[in-house]
């Protein structure tokens, strides 16, 4: 419990201290949004009378105050070019960026840990360097290319093979849950791929060294054979460091997808990003951003928590610790 | 199969070598099966590549045949003539918002001008003034009155009737809150409706691009008792309506049933305008025929549509682009006109225009073809590297001494422009940096601040040598000379006048050489076979889609 409350205090403080950090960096940067609103053809009268409009000739800290009332009450503001609110923008294009990055997810842990495990297990030398060897290049490859690869084999219409759309994504969204689904499929073989490699390494890291632990060579002397050791008691051993690093791959792949987005054309969170920065709409990139720390810092949470909850040795000691 | 024995080769290599472990000579012996087992596993890989291989194979062939199957039964079953309900036009940038007053941007003028929202007046692809919501007009000598004839029974979308009233609350409300381009027309004074179906402008100075201006953002007339949410949604009196807009995606339009003009009516009931910010992604929809239209295409990934005629037609086609170098003279550097002189004889054109493709269109001077007042001017500075490296030492510098110069330029536009310009005037002795920025850092340094050495942009208006005769603009060009040669066009009374006063300006800013024209962009069309009606020039500025049909 003390522990919990502990978390959540830092959680507390580490969103403050993120709002103050997004919201100073954000006015470092040149150019505001009335100029880019305003064109190449403005006059200085007319970015004067569009700042105003934003309340962007207001002091520095009542506009971080004015924000952070918001985001107290639960109102993350209006895009100044959009018109539209920042939560809205966030939840249509996080319904087709979170899809994806849990698919791809799905895709680096198909491949990652069988792979990994077979690479502990593999017995021949030759074997385990082609598992290696896998694991390296894998790992090497851009999800760009990767991306351009299963285009040029599967896309519909230009691949070897036309099974998946190859860009964009339904104007229907997931109503249309068939194509939505189907419009995923590629990019999130193109990272999952990726991502899957490195999975690959973490497992055989993870696995390797419980397996070269007592707990299997219990296992095997109690009439399991080495491979029935290391995948019913090793893998469970290194469970809660496995769901450390699906977690980080997780918060990794937030920025990960976006050049996969791209490629595919499809509308995420990336390109609302890159988009929203790029025209200095600072009302709508600071509480993105701040939804994207916090949406960081809670999963550090809950990885933190599923760890202890997985690992009982860590709930003793740290008990032991306290009192 | 091959899978199973290499399983049980496996297991039995684990046994032995259990067993092994207990006795040395019998480890020496086990070395050789487990020697052999890779083989085993290359074996098996071998047949599930080749598994693999046959299936893609198979499945290519009836790939292939199915969709040869289905093309012959389409044409078969509809017969050449099928029009398509719904054309589907991908171009490169979307426009943030749909705010037209507000927002700067040409995607919105090409997307909304004559298709959503119309104007006093029009334009046709030939840059030239057409009627539009006037039928008719007349100018007073002094070219201080207009008097606009407006066509009868016109209504917006909504239902609400069209008259005198829309249109001058339209442009007084323009003046008054300082609309996008409203300094476009700064010589117009007021509006007022004389009565239901004519309105008369006055001017507080004669403007001979005062009908041109009229044809695009600043005579756009509103519905003024229309309650909408101008940045999402569209109350028009054009032939479409907007269905629903989304930036990141596409902006649905929907033929307007109330479309009060004959001329104009739409052809497709449903035109689909896509936003393909990836280059590579917008071929593929092209190829997939997710779209019937790329425009533009990037020249250089044409090149498999433009080899493919029985499939696709691409044209390259002239615009109002002009890719300005522009040097800051205000600069003490820059104020030595040898140095410019020298920088414009050195960059050689032809090469930045074969890298980008071949299509673009040398440009010698601030006047875009498509518009009045221009003039073949690239014989002003050719390549001459000679003659550029004696300028440079004129004014003091050399190949032990560099001139320092930086160039600040958007990342929109590609590195490559950066590097050839870098390479080229290396030659002529000066050693270029490159500040390449995002756009709104451009826009704030160099556009507001007037803050930069050499400045890149893509100056897309049309219309737009004013910025030559002004004086503030970030280009810092202030000569007497040129503004009074402005003044006279704009004050002519005839376009012929007008015409020969602006090529006089022209001649003079280029050969005062205040920037370095690199060229004039020509936009890449790729269409589908079959797409009929869309319009070839300018397409960049004004994108009526009301004629477009495509017959599958």
């Amino acid at each position: 419990m003390r522990f919990l409350a502990h978390r959540l205090l830092l959680f507390a403080a580490a969103l403050f201290g993120v709002s103050v950090l997004v919201f100073v960096a954000l006015r470092i940067l040149p150019g505001d949004v009335a100029a880019v609103m305003a064109g190449t053809a403005a006059t200085p009268d007319r970015i004067a009378a569009l700042r105003v409009q934003f309340g962007l000739d207001r002091p520095l800290v009542v506009q971080y105050f004015d924000w952070v009332g918001g985001l107290l009450r639960g109102d993350l503001g209006t895009s100044a070019l959009t018109g539209r609110a920042v939560i809205a923008q966030v939840g249509q294009r996080a319904a087709i960026t979170f899809p994806l990055i849990v698919m791809s997810l799905a895709v680096a842990l198909l491949i990652g840990l069988p792979l990994g495990c077979a690479s502990v297990l593999a017995r021949g030398r030759r074997m385990r360097g082609f598992l290696h060897v896998l694991a390296i290049v894998g790992g090497a490859v851009p999800a760009l290319w990767s991306g351009l690869l299963l285009i040029l084999l599967f896309s519909r219409g230009i691949g070897l093979i036309g099974l998946f759309p190859s860009q964009g994504f339904p104007s229907e969204g997931w109503h249309d849950f068939g194509r939505a689904l189907a419009s995923l499929v590629l990019p999130a073989v193109a990272t999952g791929v990726v991502a899957g490699a490195s999975i690959t390494r973490y497992t055989r890291a993870a696995v390797g060294d419980v397996a070269d632990g007592g707990a299997v060579d219990m296992a095997m002397a109690c009439g399991m054979t080495r491979t029935q050791a290391v995948l019913r008691v090793g893998l469970r051993l290194a469970t809660p460091q496995l769901v450390s690093v699906a977690g980080l791959t997780f918060a990794q792949m937030i920025t990960g997808v976006m050049v996969v987005e791209s490629l595919f054309a499809l509308p995420g969170l990336g390109a609302l990003l890159i988009g929203d920065v790029g025209n200095r709409d600072l009302i709508a990139v600071q509480s993105e951003l701040f939804l994207l720390a916090a949406f960081f810092l809670a999963l550090g949470l809950a990885i933190d928590l599923i760890h202890r909850a997985l690992d009982p040795r860590l709930k003793a000691t740290n008990a032991n610790g306290d009192e | 199969m091959s899978h199973n024995s290499g399983a049980h080769g496996d297991a039995g290599a684990t046994k032995q070598n259990n067993a092994a472990s207990t006795d040395a000579s019998l480890n020496a012996r086990a070395k050789s099966p487990r020697g052999g087992k890779p083989k085993g596993w290359l074996i098996s890989l071998i047949s599930v590549l080749v598994v693999v291989a046959v299936i893609i194979g198979v499945t290519m062939y009836f790939n292939g045949k199915t969709a040869s199957d289905a093309g012959a039964g389409d044409a078969g079953a509809n017969g050449a003539s099928q029009t398509a309900d719904t054309v589907t036009v991908g171009i490169k940038l979307a426009p943030v918002n749909l705010d037209i007053r507000h927002q700067s941007g040409s995607a919105l003028e090409q997307l909304l001008i004559g298709n959503v929202y119309e104007g006093l007046v029009s334009r046709d692809s030939d840059n030239k003034v057409q009627p539009g919501l006037a039928k008719s007009w007349e100018i007073s000598a002094d070219g201080l009155t207009y008097t606009f004839h407006l066509n009868e029974n016109m209504n917006f979308s909504n239902g609400d009737a069209l008259d005198a009233d829309d249109v001058a609350w339209s442009i007084n409300e323009l003046k008054a809150q300082k609309y996008y381009n409203y300094d476009q027309v700064k010589n117009l004074d007021k509006a007022e409706a004389v009565d239901a179906d004519t309105v008369k402008i006055t001017l507080s100075a004669p403007d001979s691009n005062m009908l041109w201006y009229l044809s695009g953002r600043p005579g756009l007339v509103f519905d003024k008792d229309a309650q909408y949410d101008a940045k999402t949604s569209a109350v028009g009196s054009g032939p479409y309506d907007v269905v629903s807009f989304d930036a990141s995606d596409k902006l649905v339009l929907k033929a307007n049933d109330k479309y009060w003009g004959a001329d104009h009516k739409a052809k497709t009931p449903n035109v689909v305008v896509r936003f393909l910010p990836d280059d590579n992604a917008a071929v593929n929809a092209l190829k997939s025929g997710d779209v019937q239209v790329l425009s533009p295409i990037t020249a250089t990934l044409a090149k498999p549509f433009q080899s493919d005629p029985e499939h696709y037609t691409v044209a390259a086609n002239d615009g109002s682009d002009k890719f300005v170098l522009a040097f800051n003279v205000a600069n003490p550097k820059l104020a030595d006109q040898r140095v410019r002189q020298a920088i414009r004889y050195g960059i050689d054109h032809a090469q930045i225009i074969a890298s980008r493709g071949g299509v673009d269109a040398a440009l010698g001077g601030p006047i875009p073809s498509v518009d009045p007042g221009y003039e073949d001017l690239t014989n002003l500075y050719p390549h001459d590297a000679d003659k550029a490296k004696a300028l440079m030492a004129e004014a003091g510098y050399t190949a032990d001494k560099p001139l320092q110069l930086t160039l600040t330029y958007a990342n929109v536009y590609g590195t490559e422009l950066g590097d050839q310009l870098r390479s080229q005037l290396k030659e002529i002795g000066i050693d270029l940096k490159i500040n390449y920025v995002e756009f709104s850092t451009w826009l704030q340094d160099v556009h507001t601040n007037g803050d930069y050495e050499l400045s890149l942009v893509d100056h897309a208006e049309s219309h737009d040598f004013y910025k030559w005769a002004t004086p503030s603009y970030y280009y810092h060009y202030d000569n007497k000379q040129v503004q009074d040669l402005y003044a006279k066009a704009l004050a002519a009374t005839t376009d012929a006048e007008a015409d020969d006063y602006l090529r006089q300006a022209a001649r003079i800013v280029s050969e005062d050489a205040p920037a370095d024209w690199l060229f004039g962009y020509r936009v890449t069309v790729a269409m589908a076979k079959g797409v009929d009606g869309f319009p070839s020039r300018l397409s960049q500025s004004v994108l009526p889609l009301y004629s477009v049909t495509y017959r599958k």
